[in-house]
């Protein structure tokens, strides 16, 4: 007698695109908790998921870009601008009054930046790769403008949020959820269903009157605001500000899509995978710091860990095919 | 429905250095079915994307009741109620059926969100309009992915009559439909001009428009012909307005010649859908594959031309070879013309040249000598093909329909092929061409190519071929030539009737 | 050819802008700074016009590892330059060909792939030197590419005229070049005329990289030392000089001759805002504007409507 005992809730884990993904998560976790001894104390977990709170959050602005049928190269940059906005606005004297303000000027930048980044590759049509790598050097040259040398200060009371504890569980944590609730939200309206066929079949969108080229412009401040939110918790976790970019942040943004199971000719995926991807790569990152591996490896060895889980679902296809 | 009428005025459109439309006129009131006739690239599918806003005219005017107006876009089209359903479709593969149908005009909700039960409600309602004739398991949650061309196409209409629509423009819309879901259309489309709607049908199916149409239009070369009362005229003169060149000739040549040994067998053969068929061609000989779409006929061209794993075995002048790519299939003289230009025959934005000996680099050594290559090039150009360029260095996208074709066939006459295998290489082509193009086939047939043929008119088949192979549920069901190469024969052996194989 | 006109024209307002701009040293010193860009961006060119999204962001990583490579082995000797050269090239080879397996057969997108390997090589520059460069140009060697050889013109230029005509043959008189075209407008179509894509992709990154090892290689000639991350910088203003070249990313069409004239419009850019006296973070700021101007130009794509 057949009987399909498999609870929904599993039916539909296994028809998720971020499948692959999870299990690959689970997998790096359980070997990271091995390796790291007090990996699940909350001193721990608290301190990975404050210190990489702006990969996450990165990495959530450029899913929503990738399902556009975009990319956006610029994010490390917008960051590294909103923390030097930052920093020189607020310095180590500043009142409630005066945060506020170098916030809104901060994340107002961020969002400028998104604007001009999507006003280029939406409207005026440029190619996003370029595009995007040439709004690189204007923000870069924005921030090292706004702070020349590294330094800049933020007083005591405002990097406290980072750290707080509602319901015993770190505000970083919180931020990711809301997100993620937000998310489920914006794909079940109008907006949402436009993004994913704009991103995937612009042209059959097109033709059902679905403002594509708008929808496009969108992803891009949505991605230069939470590039904005990553500076800002930059800024809160170090207390200072660089105008030094660190190159690695917008490569990291980019694997941690790809790692999430969503494909970067866009139209598929969803937040999930990129925040899954984003801890994969976290976790990669702490298994070999844990794994006493020497110094001057390391960077290899997270490479070739990278490479081998984006070729992964390749590999699956081609002998799948077989 | 209120009363409405749409009528375009000498539309105009050009692309690049190409005239699709020179002067469009067509009108259409409420309640009546106007119908678009022309000849392939005769400017209707331009004139349907003008009318709703997905194109922009170069000249000529619209009126909407009167009113002149300026689509800027589909979405500008869609709010004065005009929809059409395009050749092209138009869905979104990783959606659901509701999810297309709505797609740009989903049903929200005061909180931003979709009303996703109303729309599966509405979507039902909907494919009931077709229940019976499409599968009873394709619901509004069913990807689109998962669905057989006609039932998209299907989709694709409900989508656009989901706007209540005062003006629908059916573009090939039954293309892809089989009897019976056609006759549904009809009946909904009868039914839909009698509330109101202001239907124009774009077809080039004789039967099709005289059942269903009230009025027709003419078009040829991006010209208004004519337009009149369907009754007040006759297929015979319709086609006539239609074409430029005079009817279709037939039979290439009457010549009668010899065919020489035998220069392709193949045995057992399989792939996917063909199951263990034996077959051979004589040199000279001019083979035409047969039967209803789909039946493995591109398949078996394919896998010849090794671009398809296949099972069984190949023998080529009596030697046995194996064909697992292309590069080997063209190294043993065997050629292969797609049908679909744009993928498998041409590079657009390349040269004529570049075209011409994609195939046959390699013969002009390292580095290439290009002097040569141009001269072979240019012979077979102005020669064989009788080419009209201007100049070999002219990308290919600057040639007609027609004379591309020529391209394509044209960088295999180079290597004067043992062995041509042609995938429906006419469609779309217009008559002075295929008229060319047939010459040039029986040119290779005298020079001893074997010629395997695929077309999907079976006029073009059975006044082409010496012998044609009818391909039934991946094995053939007739070997037809001399007496029994008639339309029947054809008819009977492509339905699976099993017939007497000419030995 | 809009980009060689450009390119004269702001070398003549450069002129105007700084007397001395236009003196023979200084055309010198941007051909040569262009020369090495374009050498390097000769390989990127080829990975475009490949198409299906082609691109290597491993370069600059490559540029790197080649320098460090040939630092280490050729140690200040002239017998050494030869296998200095050789492990060189192998080493791009090599990588290159990993980058094409990945993306031909097991279809991973170009961009993915690469921007993968480029930690892998750097990972593979810090693993090689273990944080530290011992080893040293060779006479020779600087001889070669940076001194003046003749008529005051250095090394480099000859040997990046030697690549821009190798490019020539190897694009306009190979089969390889041909076959590379016709993969880059349509896969299917090349297929289908005999053309082995897989194998014309998987050399077309081998090439890359090698290339991207060899201008490695003539960095330590120019500048006669090395420091980790010296090719970062070279990744994106290649392939912006090949887009500017009018190759456009989606391939299928396009020539070298526009990468050397995109590379010249670049690096003439640069030495402008220098010479303006422009603090760097002005620079940055135009040298952003100035590409998006250039994009403006070149690097628009088709719109939806027609």
């Amino acid at each position: 007698m057949t009987n399909n005992t498999t609870p929904v809730f599993l039916k539909t884990l296994g028809r998720q695109y971020y499948l692959f993904s999870l299990i690959l998560l689970v997998i790096a976790v359980i070997i990271n908790a091995n390796l790291q001894k007090n990996f699940f104390k909350p001193v721990a977990l608290n301190g990975m998921l404050i210190t990489f709170l702006p990969l996450i959050l990165l990495a959530m602005g450029q899913v929503i870009v990738i399902i556009g049928g975009g990319i956006d190269l610029s994010v490390a940059s917008i960051v590294t601008m909103v923390s030097t906005i930052l920093v020189t606005r607020m310095g180590a004297e500043a009142n409630h009054q005066q945060v506020c303000i170098a916030l809104a000027m901060g994340l107002g930048a961020g969002i400028l930046a998104g604007v001009l980044n999507g006003f280029c590759v939406a409207f005026l049509r440029f190619q996003p790769l370029v595009t995007t790598f040439a709004t690189t050097s204007i923000f870069t040259g924005i921030a090292v403008y706004v702070l020349p040398t590294p330094g800049g200060a933020v007083p005591r009371f405002f990097m406290e949020p980072l750290r707080a504890k509602p319901l015993e569980i770190i505000m970083p944590f919180w931020v990711i959820f809301l997100f993620l609730l937000l998310w489920l939200y914006l794909r079940n309206t109008k907006f949402g269903r436009f993004l994913y066929a704009s991103g995937g079949q612009p042209v059959s969108a097109y033709y059902s009157a679905v403002p594509v080229d708008w929808i496009r412009f969108t992803t891009y401040v949505l991605s230069g605001g939470l590039a904005a939110l990553a500076g800002l918790s930059q800024t809160m976790n170090f207390g200072n500000g660089s105008p030094l970019v660190s190159g690695d942040l917008t490569m990291n943004s980019i694997v941690s899509v790809v790692l999430g199971g969503i494909p970067l000719s866009g139209g598929a995926g969803g937040l999930v995978g990129g925040v899954i991807g984003g801890f994969i790569l976290i976790m990669i990152q702490n298994i070999i710091s844990f794994a006493n591996v020497p110094n001057w490896w390391q960077t290899l060895v997270k490479g070739v860990i990278v490479v081998f889980a984006l070729a992964g679902p390749g590999i699956i296809r081609v002998s799948r095919r077989k | 429905m209120t009363q409405v009428s749409l009528s375009a005025q000498h539309l105009v459109k050009r692309y690049g250095g190409v005239v699709a439309l020179a002067d469009g006129n067509l009108d259409v009131h409420s309640g009546e079915v106007m119908t678009l006739v022309g000849a392939n690239g005769s400017g209707k599918s331009t004139f349907s994307k003008i009318v709703t806003g997905v194109v922009a005219p170069d000249g000529g005017q619209l009126l909407l009741n009167e009113k002149a107006m300026n689509f800027s876009s589909p979405l500008a089209a869609r709010v004065h109620s005009i929809e059409a359903v395009y050749q092209e479709l138009s869905l979104i593969p990783r959606m659901t059926v509701a999810e297309n149908i709505w797609l740009g005009h989903e049903i929200g909700s005061w909180n931003g969100m979709v009303k996703v039960r109303d729309m599966r409600e509405q979507t039902n309602q909907l494919l009931n309009l077709f229940k019976g004739v499409i599968p009873d398991w394709v619901t509004p949650d069913t990807q689109v992915t998962e669905l057989h061309p006609s039932e998209k196409q299907i989709v694709e209409i409900l989508k656009a009559f989901s706007n209540n629509p005062s003006v629908l423009i059916l573009d090939e819309a039954t293309a892809s439909l089989d009897l019976r879901q056609v006759n549904r259309l009809f009946e909904l489309v009868t039914e839909w001009k009698q509330r109101g709607m202001a239907i124009t049908f774009i077809s080039h199916r004789l039967d099709e428009i005289y059942r269903v149409a009230d009025r027709v239009t003419v078009l040829r070369n991006g010209r208004t012909m004519a337009s009149g009362n369907i009754r007040d005229i006759s297929r015979q003169e319709l086609v006539n307005l239609m074409i430029e060149g005079g009817v279709v000739q037939r039979k290439a040549s009457t010549a009668k010649f010899q065919f020489g040994e035998e220069r392709v067998r193949v045995e057992d053969f399989s792939t996917n859908i063909l199951k263990n068929i034996t077959f051979s061609v004589r040199s000279g000989e001019l083979v035409g594959l047969g039967g209803l779409h789909g039946q493995g006929q591109s398949d078996l061209l394919l896998a010849l031309f090794g671009s398809l794993p296949y099972f069984g075995k190949v023998f080529i002048s009596q030697q046995e070879v194996a064909l697992t790519n292309t590069k080997q299939a063209i190294h043993r003289d065997i050629a292969y013309v797609p049908g679909d230009r744009n993928n498998g025959g041409l590079l657009f934005i390349r040269s004529i040249l570049e075209n011409l000996q994609l195939p046959s680099w390699l013969r002009y050594g390292t580095p290439i000598r290009m002097g040569q290559a141009r001269r072979d090039a240019h012979d077979i150009a102005r020669g064989g093909l009788k080419l009209i360029m201007s100049g070999l260095d002219a990308p290919v996208s600057s040639l007609s329909g027609g004379n591309a074709q020529k391209v394509v066939i044209g960088k295999w006459l180079l290597r004067k092929p043992k062995i041509l295998l042609l995938d429906d290489p006419t469609k779309g082509v217009d008559v002075g061409a295929k008229n060319e193009f047939y010459k040039l086939l029986a040119d290779l047939q005298v020079e001893g190519t074997a010629i395997l043929f695929y077309s999907s008119d079976d006029e073009e088949l059975l006044g082409l071929c010496n012998r044609v192979l009818v391909l039934h549920d991946g094995m053939i069901t007739g070997d037809l030539s001399g007496d029994l190469l008639n339309h029947s024969e054809l008819m009977t052996a492509s339905m699976g009737g099993s017939m007497e194989v000419n030995q | 050819m809009l980009a060689m006109l450009l390119a004269v024209m702001l070398f003549i307002l450069g002129g105007f802008v700084q007397p001395g701009f236009t003196r023979f040293e200084q055309a010198m010193n941007i051909l040569r700074l262009a020369a090495f860009l374009g050498i390097i961006a000769a390989g990127q060119t080829l990975v475009i016009l490949s198409g299906g999204e082609g691109i290597d962001l491993s370069i600059g990583a490559m540029v790197t590892l080649g320098a460090i490579l040939s630092y280490g082995i050729v140690n200040q000797s002239d017998a050494r330059i030869l296998p200095g050269l050789l492990v060189t090239l192998s080493a791009g080879l090599f990588i290159g060909l990993i980058n094409g397996v990945g993306i031909a057969y097991l279809r991973i997108p170009p961009l993915v792939m690469t921007l993968g390997m480029t930690s892998v090589v750097r990972g593979l520059v810090y693993a090689v030197t273990k944080g530290e460069l011992n080893g040293g140009a060779s006479p020779l060697m600087s001889a070669i590419v940076v001194k003046p050889l003749v008529m005051g013109i250095p090394g480099l230029l000859f040997i990046s005229a030697t690549v821009a005509f190798l490019m020539w043959v190897l694009l306009e008189r190979t089969t390889y070049g041909k076959h590379l075209f016709s993969i880059g407008v349509n896969r299917v179509t090349a297929r289908l005329n005999g053309v082995k894509v897989n194998w014309t992709i998987v050399s077309t990154y081998m090439l890359c990289s090698m290339i991207a090892a060899f201008g490695g290689f003539l960095f330590l000639g120019y500048y006669e030392h090395v420091f980790l991350n010296l090719g970062e910088k070279y990744t994106l203003p290649a392939v912006a000089a090949v887009v500017m070249g009018g190759t456009t990313l989606a391939g299928g069409s396009g020539s070298y001759w526009g990468t050397i004239a995109g590379a010249i419009v670049l690096v003439l850019i640069e030495s402008l805002l220098t010479t303006l006296q422009m603090q760097d973070y002005a620079r940055q700021i135009v040298y952003g504007l100035v590409l998006l101007v250039l994009l403006a130009a070149y690097g628009r794509q088709k719109g939806l409507r027609q």
